[in-house]
């Protein structure tokens, strides 16, 4: 494969006075390359995230995106040169409709061009956008409850709606956290379902730890632990390694290894 | 798109004839002083009410606009048109240059600076700047006729707050219909959440707080056009409250909520004060009802009650 870095990190290093949540990790992924970050708890996996989106600066290291040095751009630069992300806890708008938590995400990508007067003044609930919008719905199956409040959703349901606001912005990379964390079975493969249809193109990054969630749907695993990227690359590998069985598993399980 | 101005058309009729209905109550002078209050309270609530940010200290963009009037026709022009278009530009302006100080924070803080601000104002007007603005005394407004729009006239009065409201209400109902309104409800919840949308939150914040403060201040200016004279009661930030009451009591985050908030709590500060000398006290009563009765106001209680009555149609 040819290399392209879309996103890179060098010697990124988080000090949240003394605890080092994220220690000198260097990573980096492809354009069009899936991804998952495994660890167990606490390995720094969502603090990582949190440097990447730019939540809050590193305390030592660059990142760049497309070769372009933006580790002190604010997050919401960050979104619109394409880097979005979703969060462990479901974060959609619980008091506005399901149809308005996507109207402000789908105005960015739409085409549909917003001056400033047209965006203080102009019905939010234009017919070409909201056409846009239901199409998103309509994809995850629920254009049904398009005007009903997001706090009426299931939880699986709500992390629908996160995932199609994530994939209505125009993704050029795609940061899930977590995102099969609180989901019954079945919702899991629904939700699995979804982004491996609508995985076109873009580049992704899973954090998740149990790790059969993930397998299939990423081509490279890195496993943290304690702030450091212990091992890369594939998943069958990666999980054999010694270091990562001893994190994951404790010393001595007696666990084929295998998936 | 005629449904809607049929619609929008049929909320000025219905506030118009509200107006109307408590005038024979209250008197022309004090169903104006309603309408004003009313004003007032819309841009509290914008603030408040849609985007989640209370404040302490909105006495302080009132006065302003207060001032502001008094000043302009005491110094510049009589026109009354003038005057109110300076004052607009005045609680803009202070919007303009204080909100990227007080945008930045949320919760206490928000409403503690906002009351921090509003005591240097306070101060500036009672005594710093007592040489120009009356001090405590206070000083008289005059403005000239023109034409049709003679303000010494209370009915004149009556009719151009009336207008003014309605505008008001136009305005803040086609903002929080519109994207951006959209966007002023998510960032009350919740506003991280927003800036990982792609949008710059400080920005509309900002906006916000500048509308508001502006509304504020025509608020202001209309007092001043009603009563004839400035006091720094109009600048006190202990009557704060009173804006934040109302807009309890009505519901916040609702356009109809404001409206009569505004009018209930004007209704009982005017009407109940004649009869008891300590009618706080039942505003204070008031109030606990209200917080654990009725948590989305009058409004928010009755439109709950519709649709619950709506949707039992439905089934």
């Amino acid at each position: 494969m040819k290399e392209n870095p879309i996103l890179e990190t060098n010697d990124v290093t988080i000090n949240f006075n003394g605890l080092v949540a994220v220690d000198s990790v260097n990573f980096k992924i492809n354009e069009g390359e899936s991804v998952g970050i495994i660890g167990p708890n606490g390995a720094g996996k969502t603090t990582f995230f949190n440097l990447l989106t730019g939540f809050f600066p590193p305390t030592k290291g660059k990142i760049f995106f497309y070769g372009r040095d933006i580790t002190d751009k604010p997050p919401h630069k960050r979104v619109m040169m394409g880097i979005i992300r979703t969060f462990q806890l479901v974060s959609v708008f619980d008091h506005l409709s399901v149809l308005d938590n996507l109207i402000l995400s789908n105005i960015k990508s739409s085409g549909i061009s917003y001056s400033i007067g047209r965006f203080f003044f102009s019905e939010a609930h234009k017919p070409a956008l909201k056409k846009i919008c239901l199409e998103a719905l309509k994809i995850l199956g629920i254009e049904k409850k398009a005007e009903i409040m997001t706090s009426e959703l299931s939880y699986g349901d709500k992390r629908k709606l996160e995932i199609a606001v994530a994939l209505s912005m125009n993704p050029k990379i795609l940061l899930l956290d977590e995102p099969f964390a609180g989901l019954s079975d079945q919702e899991i493969v629904e939700v699995s379902r979804i982004i491996k249809e609508f995985k076109k193109g873009f580049s992704m990054i899973i954090i998740e730890h149990k790790i059969s969630r993930i397998v299939e749907l990423v081509e490279r695993l890195c496993v943290m632990h304690e702030g450091r990227l212990i091992a890369e690359g594939i998943p069958d590998q990666v999980l054999c390694e010694p270091l990562v069985r001893e994190v994951y598993w404790g010393k001595e399980d007696g666990l084929v290894c295998s998936v | 798109m005629i449904e809607k101005i049929r619609k929008n058309f049929l909320d000025l009729v219905i506030i118009t004839a509200a107006f109307f209905a408590v005038l024979p109550v209250f008197g022309l002078n004090r169903t104006t002083d309603f309408i004003i209050f009313c004003i007032f309270v819309l841009g509290f609530n914008l603030l408040y009410g849609y985007m989640g940010r209370l404040s302490f200290g909105h006495m302080l963009y009132l006065g302003v606009g207060a001032y502001t009037v008094t000043l302009f026709a005491e110094h510049v022009s009589k026109n009354p048109f003038l005057a109110i278009i300076a004052s607009i530009c005045a609680g803009a302006l202070i919007g303009v240059i204080i909100g990227p100080i007080i945008v930045r924070t949320t919760g206490a803080c928000f409403a503690l600076i906002n009351l921090a601000f509003n005591q240097v104002g306070y101060f500036l007007a009672l005594v710093a700047l007592s040489r120009w603005t009356g001090g405590e005394d206070g000083m008289s407004a005059y403005f000239t006729k023109l034409g049709l729009f003679d303000f010494g006239k209370k009915p004149v009065i009556f009719g151009f707050c009336l207008f003014s409201l309605l505008l008001t209400y136009l305005i803040l109902k086609k903002l929080i219909s519109s994207p951006y309104g959209i966007l002023i409800k998510s960032i009350k919840e919740n506003e991280i959440r927003v800036k990982f949308l792609g949008y710059n939150t400080f920005k509309y914040k900002w906006v916000t707080f500048i509308i508001s403060t502006t509304i504020s201040a025509f608020a202001g200016a209309l007092s001043i056009l009603n009563y004839g004279y400035v006091t720094p009661s109009f600048i006190d930030p202990s009557r704060a409250v009173e804006v934040i009451f109302a807009t309890l009591i009505g519901g916040a985050g609702s356009l109809y909520g404001a409206l009569i908030g505004g009018v209930a709590y004007m209704a009982i500060s005017n009407y109940l004060a004649s009869y008891i000398s300590r009618w706080e006290m039942f505003l204070g009563f008031a109030m606990l009802i209200i917080v654990f009765r009725f948590r989305k106001g009058i409004w928010g209680y009755i439109k709950d009650k519709f649709t619950r009555q709506a949707e039992g149609i439905v089934r």
